[in-house]
């Protein structure tokens, strides 16, 4: 490919430079441009035959002044060079802990470009806008309003001037710059059409291959590395909050587009650009942004959209996104809804709809050893759905694998101190000073060589809410020993246990009692997606057995485990106090007192007119 | 939405300033109108400033403020918006107009927008009033002391620290003594981005392959915060890490000046040996998920990221002087 590109490079230039030269020429093409814009045509007519379809060639950028690249040292070692490393190969001191691994800048390769597949990235476009809005999903953060435009433009000179070191801007024997034109194109409008064909052209084209049927990166999560030698996993369509090119504007579809169009470069991530018209790539980024998570849940169906399924995802409302973390907003309060007769007992039933589902932020437990740095699992959705004796709640998260411990666990599963079993958290990396490429001991490279224990997911309660004066509660971590909590664990081995927790590094104890009375009532994992669906008493026979009233605030803490992460006793991800309310039954008031408020206005109304009518009446 | 950065967080003067622009800018515009022959009518004047007012507050502004706060601003402004329109007798007059217009009916167009009216108030009122006896639960307000009193001693690995007396022993000048003039003067510089003094000066650069004493030891403090901390307090320190977004109470912003730059060194020292779990009720102890660094770092591993914090953010630890 290298190749192609050479030889393609003065007829590219010399297109170019005649281009720019003739005015008239400029012009013929700005109206030609602009009407077929109007005419509702999405592509350009391209007049270089040899880019492809929304592309043009562009010349190189002209190198940086000698003062802005030591302007850009300033930067770079005060802020950057603690993940990226004092030569810019990705290895500063930070690094070992992180995965995605901060980018190693030396070879030149870039992720997110406007430019051809394997190019370098527009230094002033792309890599500006990496640094102005941060790589979701790593931990790359936005700097605006932290470095001012100049000081991000410096730095960016002093990495590309002098940390890419086997690539170069000004080399026109080797470099191109084959730019796609997003601003130039309008998006195609995502109608029920564009999405269905959207989704007919991801398994045409083989990205459910890796992305999963209903592409939640659970196609092959496991054998894809990148050209560094790292495992890397594909993206999970429905959380676009945390495509590294999502420019903190997740749910725009120009943001799929691009990264469709160019690839991701050191990846397996190709480009399609050569393979798809225009037209096709925004069917396809349509769908991949309708699959982004909405309000409501949408059954995709495995991938196979209908008509009707086409027509939901072109019509549901986006999750509003909380523009300081980039995330979806969290709402704390989780609520229950009262129904009269069972409550569900499986996922499929029609209350679900109606019962409000709530988007839980789970992060690495980062408080106690051993320390999860790496946390697969970011979120999970929970429901909930009670009646008079049970409560039942739905969970349902995104987990690339399926893990079941395939032999016997050492450990019980009341333990929770792990560590003699090989549960440990990765060491701050023993690879920066001893010259090791492949860096053995990063969490980067321990990634999918873990020991495989139960992907799972639990719950707790304080056992003594009522007695709780607000804001008091138990220590999240599993209580404390004035407060013990109430904890609902489900594990993938098809176990659902009630136990009692008294600290972070106290061992549970079981209340097989009530254990008996819950219910599994679903545990399904399917297209990268756990389902389990659970029924406990509202209610147990019990002193430790929280008590859960409707109409009330009952803290509670979210905990998941993925097994294929090596996740097992407190290697977990976690999520904050949240607030179950099990909201009760409206009151008759409701009902009767709006109508006498209606109907006193009414009468106001009545008198007030009549006031104005005679006062006007004795004027006259 | 990116081009338009929203008022974030309390900034009263810029808030009231925006706010005194536009109302020019409108007092600007109603003058040519009227200049023109077309002057907007008094009524409508009026109307359109105040909802102008309540979206200001209601979408300008993050994080949100509450309902009840803002019906607070937008009566006052009612209030300010009567005064101006009842400022003379005619002007009066000429505001209440078209609402006597539509009571008496005077065309066919008032006698409908009257009767809609009358239909529409009794209907909106039921509405709100059945909407507000309705269950409603929202997330309840909880009050947490962010700095809370701190003990008198703390304990790490065995030895015991009196708050009031210990001292960062990383603090030190060219010497090796304590000196916090001089460790004050080679932190980054105050002005935007908060960068490093002088790349090129060994004594302000903590990259620099001669640095020695003070600024060695800031480079190791910060080895330890990108290996430890910034997953939640952020590569800035500013509070915004990966996992920010997952718990509550948020990250601590150090480059805020009303964290660490408001506290003794000794504090912060508590605080970080102690975690979460350390802190007095008032904190919220039971929420917090800062660990207690102590069961994963060294007494003088803590002493430095500490100092790393400060020479960071820019901020010089309080003395007790």
């Amino acid at each position: 490919m290298k190749t192609t590109q050479m030889i393609d490079l003065s007829k590219k230039r010399d297109t170019m430079e005649t281009t720019s030269r003739s005015p008239l020429t400029l012009a013929a093409l700005g109206v030609l441009t602009l009407s077929l814009m109007l005419v509702g045509l999405p592509s350009l007519v391209s007049a270089q035959e040899d880019v492809p379809e929304g592309f043009k060639s562009q010349g190189l950028p002209a190198q940086h002044p000698a003062e802005q690249i030591e302007a850009g040292k300033r930067v770079y070692f005060t802020k950057c060079v603690w993940c990226h490393g004092v030569d810019g190969a990705g290895d500063g001191p930070g690094a070992d802990r992180l995965w995605p691994r901060p980018r190693n800048f030396n070879a030149g390769t870039f992720k997110i470009r406007h430019t051809a597949s394997g190019e370098l990235p527009l230094i002033d476009v792309d890599l500006m806008q990496t640094v102005t809005h941060g790589l979701p999903g790593s931990a790359m953060p936005s700097w605006e309003g932290i470095l001012t435009d100049q000081q991000r433009k410096d730095v960016l000179a002093f990495v590309t001037e002098e940390l890419v070191k086997d690539r170069d801007w000004q080399d026109d024997e080797f470099e191109t710059l084959t730019v796609l034109e997003l601003d130039k194109l309008a998006p195609k409008p995502a109608t029920p059409e564009s999405i269905k064909r959207g989704a007919e052209l991801v398994q045409e084209k083989k990205c459910v291959e890796c992305h999963g049927m209903e592409g939640r990166g659970d196609g092959n999560a496991f054998n894809l590395k990148d050209d560094w030698g790292f495992p890397i996993q594909p993206a999970d369509w429905h959380k676009c909050w945390n495509f590294r090119g999502s420019r903190q504007d997740p749910y725009n579809v120009k943001n799929i587009f691009r990264t469709f169009s160019t690839g991701i470069n050191g990846t397996p991530m190709p480009s399609f650009a050569d393979n798809t018209s225009v037209d096709e790539r925004w069917d396809i980024a349509n769908y991949v942004n309708s699959l982004c998570e909405r309000v409501n849940e949408i059954n995709i169906a495995g991938g196979q959209v209908t008509d009707e399924i086409a027509t939901t995802l072109s019509t549901s409302q986006a999750l509003p996104v909380d523009i300081l973390t980039d995330k979806p907003k969290a709402n704390f309060v989780v609520p229950s809804k009262y129904t009269e007769g069972e409550v569900p007992t499986d996922e499929m039933d029609e209350r679900w709809k109606t019962a409000p589902r709530r988007w839980i932020a789970l992060g690495g437990q980062i408080t106690h050893k051993p320390r999860n740095f790496v946390n697969r699992i970011d979120d999970a959705w929970v429901q909930s759905i009670y009646n008079d004796t049970t409560i039942s709640f739905l969970f349902q998260w995104d987990d690339r694998t399926k893990s079941v411990a395939e032999d016997e666990l050492e450990f019980d599963p009341t333990e929770v101190n792990l560590e003699d079993y090989g549960v440990v958290e990765s060491p701050p990396g023993g690879s920066r000073f001893d010259d090791d490429p492949e860096h053995p001991e990063s969490i980067a490279a321990a990634q999918n060589q873990y020991q495989v224990f139960n992907d799972g997911i639990a719950f707790e309660f304080p056992v003594k809410w009522q007695e709780l004066p607000a804001p008091r509660k138990p220590r999240y971590l599993w209580g404390d020993e004035k407060f013990a909590m109430d904890i609902t664990k489900w594990t993938a081995d098809g176990v659902l246990y009630a136990y009692e927790g008294t600290g972070w590094d106290q061992d549970f104890s079981e209340r097989d009692d009530f254990t008996e009375q819950m219910k599994i009532a679903k545990a399904e994992w399917k297209d990268g997606r756990w389902t389990v669906l659970i029924h406990r008493p509202i209610k147990g026979d019990y002193e430790e057995d929280a008590y859960l009233q409707a109409g009330q605030y009952i803290p509670m803490v979210f905990f998941a485990w993925d097994g294929h992460n090596g996740d097992a006793g407190r290697k977990m991800a976690v999520s904050a106090f949240y607030y179950l309310v099990m909201e009760p039954p409206i009151p008759k008031e409701a009902y009767i007192y709006p109508v006498l408020v209606a109907i006193g206005m009414v009468g106001i109304e009545g008198w007030v007119l009549t006031r104005r009518k005679n006062k006007r009446a004795s004027k006259s | 939405m990116t081009w338009l950065k929203l008022v974030e967080g309390y900034m009263p003067m810029q808030m009231i300033s925006e706010l005194a622009i536009c109302i020019l800018f409108f007092a600007a515009i109603n003058f040519s109108l009227k200049k023109a022959g077309i002057g907007i009518p008094k009524f409508w004047a009026g109307v359109g400033v105040w909802i102008f007012i309540l979206m200001y507050l209601k979408y300008r502004i993050y994080p949100p403020i509450p309902f009840s706060v803002r019906a607070i601003y937008g009566t006052v402004s009612a209030c300010g918006i009567f005064m101006w329109v009842s400022g003379s007798q005619p002007e009066w007059e000429d505001f209440k107009r078209p609402i006597l217009n539509v009571m008496d009916g005077k065309t066919g167009f008032h006698k409908a927008i009257r009767v809609v009216a009358l239909v529409l108030i009794p209907l909106a009122l039921g509405g709100y009033a059945y909407q507000s006896f309705l269950p409603s639960f929202e997330e309840p307000i909880e009050l947490r002391t962010v700095h809370p009193a701190p003990p008198a001693t703390t304990k790490v690995h065995g030895k015991t620290f009196v708050l009031q007396t210990a001292e960062n022993p990383y603090r030190v000048n060219p010497e090796g003594e304590y000196d916090q003039k001089y460790t004050d003067a080679h932190i980054v510089s105050q002005d935007m981005g908060r960068l490093m003094k002088d790349f090129a000066s060994n004594e302000d650069n903590p990259w620099d392959p001669n640095a020695e004493g003070y600024i060695k030891y800031v480079r190791e403090g910060g080895e330890i915060f990108f290996q430890n901390c910034h997953f939640c307090h952020g590569d800035n320190l500013n509070g915004r890490g990966l996992w920010a977004y997952a718990f509550n109470p948020i990250p601590a912003n150090f480059t805020d000046a009303g964290t660490i730059a408001q506290l003794q060194e000794t504090f912060v020292f508590w605080r970080v040996s102690q975690g979460g779990i350390g802190l007095p009720p008032e904190g919220f102890p039971w929420a917090s998920v800062m660990p207690p660094w102590k069961e994963h770092l060294t007494t003088d591993e803590i002493w430095k990221v500490v100092m790393f914090e400060y020479w960071h953010t820019g901020y010089y630890p309080r003395t007790w002087e």
